[in-house]
């Protein structure tokens, strides 16, 4: 792990844990409804202040946190237009089998890669700091599929260049 | 399978199957370059009828193709093709070579056809280069072949050499990107020491080479690449070399495009077994429901109806 990714990481990790003690909360303006207040945004004394944690100016993480559920957005690494393609298709993978990641959202916030959504829901069904380890672990290996999908690609390019112009030897 | 064949599968099996038992057949498929084939037996189950349809026939017309087919068919070409395709074969199993490697060549030589056709403006170009080289100046005609919608091949021969020019669509943004990254591959492996005698490759996007920027009706986007292959006397000096280079060069744009569709599948089960890890990583986190079995008073397990 490089030394400025360590730090990221554990600034990431203690936001989001102190930022998870999500509680129980109706809305407040309409009547038998129990939405995300982070989404739904109507009664602003129970948002509280966004954050961001920002590696360098290509890589950061928002996190806004609310009475009942919090929003960590990703913003990845992306070099050039190979990485940024393949960013594109994983997270679009992963955003289309959002049903299985429960906490995932289906689309990103503006201006970010890929969202999770956590409400006092999965926080009552799962783990707190199992579910802060998945975001912590998809931060460290998102980047390294991502360099290692680019290398293979480049690795492949190489070996069908070579095999081509070689076959005119012959 | 890195190189493709320049042979088509169908042809030959349904040859080598028909030699040893003949019966009535009537099939229809496809090559490469949205060339067309179909296989009957229409007069009786001996003879075959082998017609092609391939999409810049017209062209190849020009540049000497009936000569070429000739060349390799003899008499076997029919004077007048079916309707509906460019050229027909007449192949009768009763004539064919005994068994053993000569049948194997004769069947792949038939199964050589659309190769065989597209040779033909390679063929002339590799003629007029070695008049040129004893003229010793001047220029060949660029000879044109529109072999898929927006695509097209470019031959030109010169004194010292024969240019060969791919134009190339890519559909999609992916394949555009993932086409650079090969096309530059393509450029740079000519460093290796082992492969220095290759073919020159060059490579530009949007932008036409010199050679054609002439021609009217070049599309202007992002999306077409042209890739050019400088083709040396060496590649052609004897006929097997000549030979060999063509049916080579013939697959470029499907060799790669082939890879780009390889290497885009090969991402996905990637991403596949990545995305089930993570998977496996949140399911962690989920706590598991106590599943106490409750008993009555008397010992039965309770189910919940």
């Amino acid at each position: 792990m490089s030394n400025t990714l360590r730090p990221y990481l554990a600034a990431v990790r203690s936001t989001l844990t102190a930022a998870l003690t999500l509680e129980d909360f109706a809305s407040q303006v309409v009547e038998r409804h129990n939405k995300p207040e982070v989404e739904v945004a109507q009664s602003k004394e129970v948002l509280l202040n966004p954050l961001t944690i920002s590696r360098n100016e290509n890589e950061r993480v928002l996190i806004e946190p609310s009475v009942n559920s919090i929003r960590l957005s990703i913003r990845i690494k992306q070099a050039d237009e190979i990485e940024q393609q393949l960013c594109h298709k994983f997270t679009r993978f992963m955003m289309q089998r959002a049903e299985s990641f429960v906490v995932l959202r289906r689309k990103p916030v503006k201006g970010y890669d890929i969202s999770f959504l956590i409400t006092n829901n999965h926080t009552d069904s799962m783990l707190k700091h199992k579910i802060v380890d998945f975001i912590i672990q998809f931060m460290e290996e998102v980047d390294k599929e991502i360099s290692e999908m680019k290398l293979s690609l480049n690795a492949r390019a190489r070996v069908v260049a070579e095999s081509y112009l070689a076959a005119f030897n012959s | 399978m890195i190189l493709l064949e320049s042979h088509n599968y169908i042809i030959q099996t349904t040859l080598a199957e028909k030699c040893i038992k003949p019966s009535s057949l009537d099939v229809q498929f496809v090559d490469f370059d949205g060339v067309r084939f179909r296989l009957s037996t229409p007069e009786r189950k001996t003879s075959l009828l082998l017609s092609m349809n391939i999409r810049c026939w017209d062209e190849l017309v020009k540049y000497g193709v009936d000569a070429v087919l000739r060349r390799e068919y003899g008499g076997r070409v029919k004077a007048e093709p079916e309707p509906d395709y460019n050229v027909s074969l007449e192949i009768d199993l009763e004539q064919m070579p005994p068994e053993g490697e000569e049948r194997d060549a004769y069947i792949k030589s038939i199964a050589l056809l659309k190769r065989n056709a597209l040779a033909a403006p390679f063929e002339l170009a590799f003629n007029a280069q070695k008049e040129l080289e004893a003229a010793g100046s001047g220029q060949g005609d660029l000879m044109a072949l529109h072999y898929r919608d927006e695509e097209v091949i470019y031959v030109q021969a010169s004194p010292d050499r024969v240019t060969v020019i791919f134009s190339t669509t890519f559909k999609e943004e992916t394949d555009r990107i993932f086409g650079k990254v090969f096309l530059q591959e393509f450029v740079d492996a000519r460093r290796l020491p082992t492969i220095q005698s290759a073919p020159q490759v060059l490579y530009t996007t949007r932008e036409p080479p010199l050679e054609i920027r002439h021609l009217p009706g070049l599309t202007d986007s992002d999306d077409v690449g042209y890739v050019t292959f400088v083709l040396f006397p060496r590649h052609f000096a004897n006929a097997a070399v000549a030979s060999s280079t063509i049916s080579h060069i013939q697959l470029f744009r499907d060799y790669l495009h082939y890879h780009i569709k390889c290497s885009k599948a090969y991402m996905h089960s990637r991403m596949r077994h990545r995305v089930s890890e993570f998977q496996k990583v949140l399911n962690r986190a989920k706590t598991e429901a106590a599943t106490v079995d409750r008993k009555t008073a008397s010992g039965r397990s309770m189910t919940s109806r």
